[in-house]
């Protein structure tokens, strides 16, 4: 079970990747960067993950030794990272379209007027 | 403190500082042009004719083109002239430096090139295309010269640094202290690629026959020199002449520094002591290092101007980073493995 | 415990910048408001740091500040952390200085464009983000901050969006920074997995003495991330798209702040967190990717024809000398490459205001299209010639000083190890020294000296708060070049100190003891001797000022030089025209980007290659960034 989640969050990693570095669209490879973010938040959900546990919600005088919970900090870190690709998506999209708009196309090689 | 300031001043003023070079480097001018006049069966200038130039050009009317920067125009050649001169203080005359172990090869490598930068500033302040041309070229000559120079110092350093045990050495005045007690470097088989790369060097770096193409009188009029006339061209003229001396004594510095304890032992082995075979030692070292510096200009510069045409500005790098680098490279990997 | 203890000096200075961000949103409609809230803001953030200069540089002291008061309890540091050691304090001395100067600049330089609200809020969101990063003690937050400073660049890079390839450099840096950030995100996060805290000090008391695979991946992957940042190659050609086409304010930042921040994080990565410096195959590591920086991108800059995009190409180059330095792990190199490091901040921003300022002036940096502007901005040309002459290495100026402690560290490092690769670095550093001067003499060439064209007829001098600020950062390159010794007594050598007293550094953050009970070997403690840095003596240089004066006054007693007996141009016919040997006086502009011809020709199969190389294709960076990753793993598995 743990196993497959790892799994798929470096396959979701690299198909971000190949996505970025193979397709020549430019929402595509807004689309690429997103899953590379989706794959390393569920990379971090994992890790924090406890087969078994409660969810790490207490009020004060609930939290006992024995009381057994999945890791909140990596969850914490995955709702910053999760803002973060937002962010990203939203930003990337609108350079996107500001350059539709410029350039007339959204064909990464034809967007090279920089090089050299 | 004043005795110390006085001392410095006259450091710069006098020996080895302004008065210096101007005499030894307008002489070695002279001289060079006589030899190259007598290789090709001409008369030639007397060997004072430098001199005569320039307080000619100190007596006419400095002419400044409208469209030029007046300022950097006339500042440029001022500051490749002091940046020649301390240069000069930088590299000892054998047992004697004005500043004691701060003379540095790297502090040289850059002082070097100033001069070439004030030409090329200077020039391009006239904005004269001549100029433009001439700095494209100047500039690189400089890029040629700077990596065959930058591995014999590397070279030199590493031959004196592993027989003194500190393993490194960029110290001039510790190299020459070196070959003053353990002979010449230019005895030690490994260090002769390096010397010959350096004397290749030195036309390129004074930019005389065939590594002028910077000033190819005849085909850019004199390039960066085009627009100057009177005063700043006669500076220019004298840093031309200080730079002769500056790379000669350097060589001389660099491969002959052994000369020196010979002049030493003689001095002292006739027995004479005290104030008065100091100044000797350094009289004799003057006239001893002027003489060699006379040769070395007469084999590296006029004998090479006299027998070879102007090369192209690409010829100029392509043989400076083929034939002269793989030189200093061969003395610089000898000299790595303590040969 | 007191509001101002110096305990609290890092959060003030990180807060001002970003609380001065949040009003400019809020009331930044009136000008005078949001001027003075981002002058107050950036020196205050300055004044902060520098209150801690004589604690934390004079009497090597660390300051620890935890969030809230939430000390470690139980041997694991839960709450957020900022520590100060003398590495933090010299970039973030470093950081807000520049952040002020370049404060100081925007003011008149943006006054002509649009939402300038926006590009404040921006300006300090990005200054902030960066001393985040360097005063954090909390590897997440350096990548929140991380991710907070890519932001704002990117942001501010397509901030004039109309300006040729503003966008797509933008889109561009977005891409692979975004691949970059996310690699130090994954690392981060495969850190954590095996150590459990995030916390800098605990991390680095943990992680050494327990290397699995994972942390080796996530070595690789951190080190890739703050590679992006520094834009190392193979990220160099984001640096010059996103230098290029930002505000030249902006540039200043990019290239002097937030390259630094990349260096920063390589330094603690190597260092600290993993201690791996004392591998001599580490130390290749860096070395050489500072020398493949150092020299690929100096030829890169050579052959633009574009005055930022140059400027941008010898950024990496220069970071590539500091880095190749920093990778030495001597103390002296150290040393020398934070020196450098400082040095190349003053003086590339210095460069990229005067860029900015004929941009302001000319509307263009086309260096085919420039040319004679010394007569029009005369003030401007000699505050460019201070920098060119700073980062070509010129004596006295500042960067002759740390180019001269890098060539002896590397030299030294060769006869040390008796290594002859750390030879070829030192000549390679040299070399690159050189062709620096030749770019600079081609832009000194093409856009301030040669013939003016008419169509800048009446380009005047830019007005005096953007001297002003380039005065500044001219003055600082000739004062840190000429006092070397104080500036390595009382900045880099305390920094350099620091990198090495990684066991201070956890116990002042976990308390006394921790780290030799956490660590299963304590590193030995380095010997740090500054035995062969060479500094000269200062009288040489008044020698030197001496012989200058001398001369400029002979000749001015000469008469030859005064402005009576030197004939006044105008309306004397021919006598003062150009010579054109004969020729009718036409416009000959000799300069542009095929000036050094004799040079480019003989290196034409290297220069066309890297021309098809260097594609601008966004696809093309983002594979190189994959196999520079790739790359990385593999390496990192096998030697660390």
């Amino acid at each position: 079970m743990i196993l497959l989640n790892y799994i798929a969050s470096f396959f979701l990693i690299a198909l971000g990747l190949y996505c970025i570095v193979v397709k020549y669209n430019l929402v595509k490879t807004v689309i690429g960067l997103s899953i590379m973010d989706y794959g390393v938040n569920l990379l971090i959900i994992t890790i924090g993950f406890n087969p078994g546990g409660t969810a790490p919600i207490f009020t004060w005088g609930e939290l006992k030794p024995e009381s057994f919970f999945v890791d909140p900090i990596p969850q914490a870190l995955t709702l910053t990272s999760i803002v973060i690709g937002a962010c990203v998506t939203a930003m990337s999209l609108a350079l996107v379209m500001k350059l539709k708009e410029m350039y007339g196309t959204t064909d990464t090689r034809e967007i090279r007027r920089l090089r050299g | 403190m004043i005795i110390e300031a006085l001392k410095y001043l006259a450091y710069v003023l006098i020996f080895p500082g302004f008065l210096f070079c101007f005499l030894t480097g307008m002489l070695l001018c002279g001289i060079d042009r006589k030899l190259v006049a007598r290789m090709q069966k001409r008369v030639g200038p007397p060997i004072l004719q430098p001199f005569y130039d320039f307080f000619k050009l100190c007596g006419k009317e400095t002419i400044i083109p409208a469209a030029a920067n007046r300022t950097v125009f006339l500042l440029a050649p001022l500051v490749g002239l002091a940046a020649l001169v301390v240069l000069q203080l930088f590299i000892p005359v054998f047992g004697f430096s004005a500043f004691s172990n701060v003379a540095d090869v790297i502090v040289i490598l850059y002082l070097l090139l100033i001069p070439a930068l004030s030409i090329m500033i200077g020039g391009a302040a006239t904005g004269s295309p001549y100029a433009g041309v001439g700095l494209s070229r100047e500039m690189v000559t400089v890029l040629s010269c700077e990596l065959p120079l930058v591995l014999v110092l590397l070279a030199v350093g590493k031959k004196v640094g592993a027989a003194t045990g500190s393993g490194l050495c960029f110290s001039l005045s510790e190299i020459v202290r070196y070959q003053m007690l353990n002979g010449s470097l230019l005895g030690k088989l490994s260090m002769l690629p390096a010397a010959a790369a350096f004397l290749m060097v030195i036309p390129g770096e004074t930019g005389s026959h065939p590594f002028d193409a910077a000033e190819a009188e005849t085909e850019i009029c004199e390039g960066m020199l085009a627009e100057y006339s009177g005063a700043p061209l006669g500076v220019y003229k004298l840093s031309h002449a200080v730079k002769l001396l500056t790379m000669t004594s350097l060589f001389v510095m660099l491969f002959l520094g052994g000369i020196g304890g010979a002049i030493q032992n003689l001095i002292l082995g006739a027995g004479l002591s005290g104030g008065a075979a100091g100044a000797l030692i350094i009289l004799l070292d003057v006239l001893v290092l002027f003489a060699l510096c006379a040769a070395i200009t007469a084999a590296a510069i006029s004998f090479v101007h006299a027998v070879t045409a102007r090369l192209k500005i690409e010829q100029i790098f392509k043989y400076y980073w083929t034939v002269v680098a793989a030189l200093a490279l061969v003395s610089l990997v000898l000299a790595w493995y303590g040969l | 415990m007191n509001m101002l203890s110096l305990q609290h000096f890092p959060i003030y200075s990180i807060m001002v910048l970003f609380l001065g961000a949040f009003l400019i949103v809020i009331f930044g409609k009136s000008k005078v408001f949001r001027h003075a809230v981002a002058l107050l803001a950036t020196f205050a953030s300055f004044f902060f740091m520098a209150m801690l200069f004589k604690p934390v540089m004079l009497e090597g002291q660390t300051i620890a500040y935890w969030m809230g008061n939430r000390v470690p309890a139980g041997g694991y540091a839960i709450g957020i952390a900022l520590e100060v050691d003398a590495l933090s304090l010299f970039f973030g001395l470093l950081v807000s200085c520049v952040v002020f100067i370049a404060c100081v600049y925007s003011i008149q330089y943006m006054s002509h464009d649009d939402n300038v609200p926006q590009y404040y809020t921006l300006f300090l969101m990005l200054a902030g983000g960066v001393m985040g990063l360097v005063l954090s003690g909390d590897l997440f937050n350096m990548f929140i901050m991380v991710e907070i400073l890519t932001f704002a660049a990117v942001a501010l890079t397509a901030f004039r969006n109309t300006a040729n390839g503003a966008l797509e450099a933008a889109f561009k840096y977005l891409v692979v920074g975004c691949i970059g950030s996310t690699c130090i995100l994954a690392g981060t996060i495969m850190l954590y997995a095996q150590v459990h805290t995030l916390n800098l000090a605990q991390m680095s008391a943990l992680i050494p003495g327990n290397l699995s695979t994972a942390t080796k991946v996530a070595f690789a992957l951190l080190f890739i991330g703050f590679c992006t940042k520094a834009f190392l190659v193979p990220f160099h050609p984001l640096a010059a798209d996103a230098h290029g086409a930002a505000p030249a304010s902006i540039s200043v930042l990019i290239s002097g702040v937030l390259t630094k921040s990349g260096i920063y994080g390589l330094i603690r990565l190597s260092y600290f967190l993993f201690q791996s410096m004392a591998l001599g195959t580490m130390q290749f590591w860096l070395v050489f990717l500072g020398s493949v920086s150092m020299f690929v991108c100096v030829t890169m800059a050579l052959a633009q024809h574009d005055f930022k995009r140059l400027l941008a190409f010898h950024s990496i180059s220069q970071i590539g000398y500091v880095l190749a330095s920093v990778g030495l792990c001597t103390a002296f190199g150290i040393s020398a490459g934070l020196y450098h490091a400082m040095n190349h901040t003053l003086f590339k921003g210095l460069l990229f205001l005067a860029a900015g300022a004929v941009l302001h002036e000319t509307g263009t940096t086309d260096l085919g299209k420039l040319g004679g502007l010394s007569r029009k901005m005369p003030h401007t040309t000699v505050l460019f010639l201070i920098g060119a002459f700073s980062i070509s290495g010129i004596p006295p100026f500042n960067g002759f000083a740390s180019k001269w402690m890098i060539y002896q560290a590397t030299y030294q490092k060769a006869v040390e190890t008796g290594n002859i690769g750390f030879l070829l670095v030192t000549i390679c550093a040299l070399v690159t020294s050189t062709l620096t001067l030749a770019s600079f003499v081609k832009v000194t060439q093409s856009v301030f000296f040669g013939q003016l064209p008419k169509e800048y007829e009446n380009v005047k001098e830019v007005p005096f708060g953007m001297r002003l600020a380039m005065g500044i950062l001219a003055a600082m390159c000739l004062v840190t070049g000429l006092l070397p010794e104080a500036v390595t007594r009382y900045l880099t050598e305390p920094a350099a100190r620091a990198v090495f007293a990684v066991t201070d550094y956890i116990n002042n953050m976990m308390g006394a003891g921790y780290a030799q009970s956490a660590m299963t070997a304590p590193p030995a403690v380095q010997s740090v001797s500054f035995a062969s840095a060479g500094v000269w003596s200062p009288i040489s240089w008044l020698c030197l000022l001496m012989i200058a004066l001398l001369a400029v006054s002979i000749v001015a007693i000469a008469g030859k030089y005064d402005r009576v007996s030197v004939k006044s141009p105008e309306n004397l016919g021919g006598k003062y025209d150009l010579f054109y040997g004969g020729e009718q006086t036409v416009y000959s502009q000799v300069g542009g980007d095929d000036l050094f011809w004799g040079f480019k020709h003989n290196w034409r199969h290297y220069f066309s290659f890297m021309h098809e190389l260097h594609s601008g294709v966004v696809n093309d960076y983002s594979l190189w960034a994959v196999v520079a990753l790739a790359l990385a793993i593999v390496y990192a598995l096998i030697v660390l």
